[in-house]
């Protein structure tokens, strides 16, 4: 029998896709039947997710309580005092300013707020310190919103306040129609909203006039001119316009108030805190899955050398691990992401609102893909040093 | 005179370098007729298992010149050898080698589609071989639910699947008791001649030497007879 060598190795060279779907094929089945190690390496990278997203979805949330005021006050510009990197009590600013954003084409509405430091005094002694915001509610800008009991309108009435739901307990068990001193003003509660309580005092509300009374501000101050846009009206331009005409004043769109607050609260101490504990939680996660990966090489040291010797490539090899880091990276992501959904769910109250944006869950499962696949280098590098020989060993 | 499925001339293998150098293979001739059953006997350490290694171009020689079928197989590119592989040679090793986690048919179709054969006509292939080697109920089975000897016999179809034209064969009894080491070699010879296959078993069982063509010895990396009669010099 003569063998037509040519022949074979030209079909032998050939059949690549099938090559790949075996080797994928493969990969899996040799994943999934070491159940140990499967179990193990998924829980590592469902460690990783937890942790990172968690500590991301706290700081979101973090980050949420301390804009919130600026995303939810209905403003599209906001003038403030210069180099303010908060919406909180703070430098006054004059009521001329109001005057000339009034004034200024593409203003529809242009609304004062003043936001003052103060203190509810309890019933049975003591004070818990509050944020109490000033709205013109003629023009309903400035809160408030998250309404769980009365409505805005009730701050027409004398000495109205809106408080916290959250507080009611500290506030001496407030309730609709109670009275409470504040700033040494007696108010009665007309409302109550739910979690807006950003790092500092939680807000409460109360008519302008009110809030000029308790904290003794001045009739031609106020804290900030929140500005609602003309239909049709061009951001940038009026801003631009209203910042030439309130010299004294800084104006920034509400995206751009936001986004000073983050990276203000992001360049301090919270954004290391949470970096930090982040890429911990990623390093971590990473460390589990290499050893992991490395180990279940190891453990088939042998099966890899066979399927060298009998005929695939340092490239099906590899093909097989990143599959496998693939679909590690994607079942961890998925039970990692649940548990977050569900712990997310279990810890929300005013206090903390757990944020995982949808960003967040796309991102996850491709960032612990890339992690995974990176994971995987050193069993690689052990896969593609073998020796196909070595079976003979 | 027929095809020559290997033709070794002057192969030498070392390991390592300097002083630790250690010289396996020393000018190895060893030439087997297509067809032949070889098997290559000697003392542990002798160098068989190294030679076997060279000629399934999964170790490559330090020296000397091999070819299988009359192609050239030294100072190919490396990524030319799974190629030859593929296309040339079948294994059985010492140890079965199946992957675990697949069942017999599953072991033996990864060859198959490894090799560009297409999903169905693997399976069509896989249960061919398995039932040619006595496993036609054992298809399911992974290689934890087998004995040893049915292990080997899947390692066997799983051998010829494909129908390489070489079988190389490592200790093929090592792991099986007398009765089954006998067994299972008499299943390997049959079916590869059958096919016409070329063989060459490592062995140092001398309850199976009866079933070769010819026995080659070597000891301390040398051959002293493997030539084949008559072979050009």
């Amino acid at each position: 029998m003569t063998v037509d060598v040519a022949a074979r190795m030209r079909a032998a060279r050939g059949g690549r896709l099938r090559r790949v779907r075996v080797t994928v094929r493969t990969a899996l089945r040799m994943m999934f039947y070491d159940k140990a190690k499967l179990v193990g390496t998924t829980l590592g990278v469902v460690f990783a997710v937890v942790l990172a997203a968690q500590q991301l979805g706290v700081l979101f949330g973090l980050l949420q309580k301390n804009t919130m005021f600026v995303d939810n006050a209905g403003a599209d510009l906001w003038i403030v005092p210069p180099n303010t990197t908060q919406a909180s009590p703070g430098q006054r600013m004059s009521t001329a300013l109001l005057d000339q954003a009034r004034a200024t084409p593409g203003v529809a509405v242009a609304a004062p707020l003043i936001m003052i430091g103060t203190s509810v005094a309890k019933p049975g002694g003591g004070s818990e310190a509050i944020t109490l915001v000033g709205v013109d509610l003629d023009h309903g800008l400035g809160g408030p919103w998250n309404i769980v009991a009365g409505a805005a309108a009730d701050l027409r009435g004398p000495d109205a306040v809106f408080f916290e739901d959250a507080q009611r307990e500290k506030f001496g068990g407030i309730n609709l129609g109670s009275v409470r001193e504040v700033g040494g003003h007696q108010v009665r509660a007309v409302g109550f909203t739910w979690g807006l309580q950003p790092f500092g005092p939680p807000f409460s509300f109360a008519d302008i006039d009110l809030v000029r009374d308790i904290g003794g501000v001045r009739a031609d101050q106020l804290s900030f001119v929140l500005v609602r846009l003309a239909p049709g009206a061009d951001a940038a331009a009026v801003a631009a316009e209203l910042a030439r005409r309130c010299p004294s004043a800084q104006v920034v769109t509400r995206a751009g108030f936001h986004d000073r607050i983050v990276s203000t609260l992001l360049r301090q101490q919270l954004g290391i805190t949470f970096g930090t504990s982040t890429a911990f939680g990623l390093i971590i996660g990473f460390i589990i899955v290499a050893l992991s990966m490395f180990s279940a090489v190891i453990d088939n040291l042998r099966e890899f050398g066979t399927l060298k010797a009998i005929g695939l490539t340092s490239w099906d090899l590899t093909r097989m691990l990143l599959i496998q880091s693939v679909v590690y990276a994607l079942l961890g992501s998925l039970v990692g992401l649940g548990l977050v959904a569900a712990m997310s769910a279990g810890i929300r109250s005013p206090n903390l609102i757990v944020i995982v944006p949808r960003a967040l869950v796309i991102a996850t499962p491709i960032i612990m893909t890339v992690l995974c696949m990176l994971a995987s280098v050193l069993a690689l590098r052990r896969v593609r040093k073998l020796e196909p020989g070595m079976v003979f060993r | 005179m027929s095809q020559l499925a290997i033709d070794a001339r002057a192969v030498g293998k070392v390991f390592g370098d300097g002083p630790l150098a250690f010289r396996a293979l020393d000018e190895v001739d060893f030439q087997v007729a297509a067809g032949e059953l070889v098997m290559l006997v000697g003392p542990s350490g002798s160098g068989k298992t190294t030679l076997l290694s060279i000629l399934g171009c999964v170790l490559t020689a330090t020296d000397g010149a091999l070819e299988l079928f009359g192609t050239r197989v030294t100072g190919r590119k490396e990524r030319e050898l799974p190629v030859l592989r593929r296309a040339l040679i079948g294994f059985v090793f010492q140890g079965h080698n199946l992957l675990a986690a697949l069942s017999a048919v599953d072991n033996v179709r990864l060859v198959l589609e490894s090799r560009g054969v297409g999903a169905r006509a693997a399976k069509a292939e896989a249960v061919e071989l398995l039932t040619a080697v006595g496993l036609a109920d054992k298809l399911a089975r992974r290689p934890d639910e087998l004995s040893g000897g049915q292990r080997q016999r899947v390692a066997i179809a799983r051998a010829l699947a494909g129908s390489p034209p070489l079988i190389l064969a490592d200790e093929p009894t090592a792991a099986l008791d007398a009765h089954a080491g006998l067994e299972v070699t008499e299943l390997m010879v049959r079916l590869c001649r059958e096919r016409g296959t070329t063989v060459v078993v490592v062995t140092h069982d001398n309850r199976i030497f009866h079933l070769a063509d010819r026995i080659v010895h070597i000891e301390d990396g040398r051959i002293a007879d493997g030539r084949l009669p008559g072979a050009p010099s």
